[in-house]
């Protein structure tokens, strides 16, 4: 007993002179932080001062990926994505797609190349999978089926509640806010076969594709490009057009069974959406409501080579 | 030359029925119908730069400020068709449709940007030179996102943020055509307080005042850092409203927020003689002496530029860390002692003691 007394005692003393050892360490930057700040700063600047401007943006980006800007209204808060040097407010986050075997290399902003219609087609992008439009049915085979899968697991859900938001909001009164193309699910082909749905592209791709991209540094140039062949096998050179949806007769996807409701089905295939897209690159806004602006300098361009021939 | 014209006759029915049709979407500043795009999330584009560009406009929140009344053209003069080129970059100091009541002229933020131009923040000089590092001083985007009404609510002498519906159904007994009432109440009240909570402040100055770099291109302190060792800085951390930020005392008390001008001006709000009168204001330290703030505010022990301050803060650390590690140690040898009482480094030899002295 006497022993156990002892020991309890010692062990008590031993935590307590931890304990100073520790408010010792722990009371050392609180008492010189100053000078330690401002050297981690200056070696911090130095370091910044040895990355190029590319290293510098990649930084930031990585950096911005968990930034947020808080606004505090008193009555609300706002929690937004921070993106540098933006006016207008986001509002929210939109859900990332984490099962499209595309997306893991090409982005959720793949689109680039047509300087018209890249934003449009990024815009699709959020709702619609890849192999939707660079994927459609050869031709004299059998069409595709068309399900919403969940952006996070890849599962099949049900049509998005959100378009009957939308829909709602067309009759409602009271002036509403519903969200246009951030669904939390994405339109992608499948094969329905004896009764049962698979995707186009399921795990199985994924995994390969996943491979790929942790293996793809043993293989040499060759290696590669044909691992990428067959990864993009089934791409079809010239995708699916947007008239081929946004036309009032014969959509390539079915709307109404995607959960569109009609009113929507209506605005994407009649009057505003397709007018835009069938008179591109002639339609204008009535100058009668831009008194005094010309023609921009690539029209002027335009109709110069157009006298020249 | 006649199919042409019959043809955008056509398109300029098409964009009329269509606007027409959908009219209950369109809000009222968006007569063009822009949103028919830019309401969708993904409106995105990656820039020749790498830049992620994202053209989403999230109505809701568009229609929480002052710029609800305005239509998109009014900023994005620029834009003429649609689609549209990339818009150029928006001039704020620009005329828009909005007539401003007090004077029934269109509205513009050039007076702004006039009192910006005078200020420590303007690209020139007191000679009309430009500055060094001109890509240095903020435009009104580098502060400035869109702006959101902060109303407040009144009701039997209670304060609250947010809309008081009784007052807005006061309005409305008279002022019924529309958003009027719910408009002018919103900025109305929203003046009454800060438009932005002094945290958000502070952030928008740090990132110019915080950045090492730009600190050194302009030979200023860090006055960030230390404004958040102060007591007001702890005070804001912890979430109060009510504690001044940079612009309380880096403006003159009733002049425009946008004229903050340097401690050498003589009219600046933080020259040495005026500071006591910034401290005084009727909203703070209405009592204060002549040297509640006479201490130099954003100190930075800079060995080369503030000597004395520098040392002195030597000193007093050396201090503290004797006292404290003195006493640490003398702690630690005393519990040494309760771990090993008989421990020694030197043995001294042992004595027999005397027959005598066991007796007593």
């Amino acid at each position: 007993m006497k022993f156990l007394k002892r020991l309890v005692f010692k062990l008590y003393v031993l935590f307590l002179m931890g304990f100073t050892v520790w408010y010792g360490m722990f009371m050392y930057p609180l008492i010189f932080g100053f000078e330690g700040k401002e050297e981690a700063a200056e070696s911090l600047r130095e370091l910044s001062h040895s990355k190029s401007a590319d290293e510098e943006m990649f930084d930031r980006l990585i950096e911005e990926q968990s930034r947020t800007s808080r606004t505090d209204l008193g009555f609300k808060v706002i929690e937004q994505p921070y993106i540098e040097g933006r006016f207008h407010h986001i509002g929210f986050s939109v859900q990332k797609d984490q099962a499209s075997i595309c997306v893991r290399c090409h982005g959720n902003v793949p689109h680039n190349k047509s300087k018209e219609l890249r934003s449009f087609m990024n815009m699709h992008a959020f709702y619609l999978a890849c192999e939707t439009c660079h994927m459609p049915a050869e031709k004299g085979e059998p069409g595709y089926e068309y399900r919403w899968y969940d952006k996070d697991t890849g599962k099949l859900v049900p049509n998005p509640r959100v378009l009957h938001d939308i829909e709602d909001s067309y009759r409602s009164a009271v002036r509403s806010y519903p969200t246009y193309g951030n669904y939390g699910a994405k339109i992608a082909p499948g094969i329905e076969e004896n009764g049962k749905f698979r995707w186009l592209h399921g795990k199985k791709d994924m995994a390969f594709v996943e491979r790929y991209i942790s293996e793809q540094e043993r293989l040499d140039q060759e290696q590669k490009s044909q691992m990428k062949r067959v990864i993009h096998r089934g791409v079809s050179k010239e995708p699916v057009a947007c008239k081929r949806c946004h036309n009032e007769e014969g959509q390539f996807l079915p709307f109404a069974r995607l959960g569109y409701p009609p009113r929507r089905t209506d605005e994407l295939t009649n009057s505003s959406v397709v007018g835009m897209i069938q008179k591109y690159k002639e339609f204008y806004i009535p100058s009668f409501l831009t008194p005094g602006i010309e023609d921009d300098d690539e029209d002027k361009e335009e109709q110069e080579q157009q006298a020249e021939e | 030359m006649n199919a042409c014209y019959s043809y955008k006759s056509f398109a300029l029915l098409a964009v009329i029925v269509s606007l027409i049709a959908f009219s209950d979407q369109v809000p009222a500043g968006d007569e063009l119908n822009c949103v028919m795009c830019h309401k969708h999330r993904g409106l995105s584009r990656i820039d020749e730069n790498g830049e992620f560009r994202l053209f989403y406009i999230n109505q809701e929140l568009f229609d929480s400020g002052p710029h609800r009344r305005n239509k998109c053209k009014d900023c994005h003069t620029d834009i003429d068709r649609i689609p549209h080129k990339p818009a150029k970059k928006v001039d704020c100091a620009q005329q828009c449709h909005i007539v401003e009541p007090s004077g029934q002229k269109k509205f513009t933020h050039k007076p702004i940007a006039d009192t910006l131009a005078r200020s420590a923040h303007g690209k020139l000089d007191a000679d009309g030179k430009p500055k060094p590092y001109q890509d240095d001083f903020p435009e009104c985007k580098d502060c400035h996102d869109q702006p959101f009404y902060r109303p407040i609510s009144v009701y039997k002498g209670k304060v609250k943020s947010g809309v008081s519906e009784r007052a807005v159904t006061r309005c409305k007994a008279c002022h019924t055509s529309g958003d009027f009432a719910e408009d002018f109440y919103e900025h109305v009240t929203s003046r009454l307080r800060k438009t932005r909570f002094p945290l958000e402040t502070i952030e928008v100055c740090a990132k110019c005042h915080q950045d090492p770099d730009f600190r050194e291109r302009h030979e200023l302190d860090d006055v960030v850092t230390t404004y958040k060792q102060t007591f007001h800085g702890k005070l804001i951390a912890l979430g109060s409203e009510k504690t001044p930020d940079c612009l309380d005392c880096h403006v003159v008390a009733g002049e425009n927020t946008h004229l903050i001008e340097s401690q050498t001006v003589p009219s600046s709000a933080v020259y040495k003689d005026n500071v006591p009168t910034t401290c005084r204001t009727e909203d703070c330290h209405t009592k204060a002496g002549a040297n509640l703030a006479g201490f130099q505010t954003h100190v930075t022990y800079d060995r080369k530029k503030y000597p004395l301050q520098f040392y002195m803060l030597m000193g007093f650390k050396a201090l503290m860390a004797l006292v404290l590690y003195f006493f640490l140690t003398l702690i630690f040898l005393e519990l040494l002692r309760r771990l090993f009482p008989n421990f020694t480094f030197i043995k001294e030899k042992s004595v027999d003691s005397s027959p005598q002295q066991k007796k007593s």
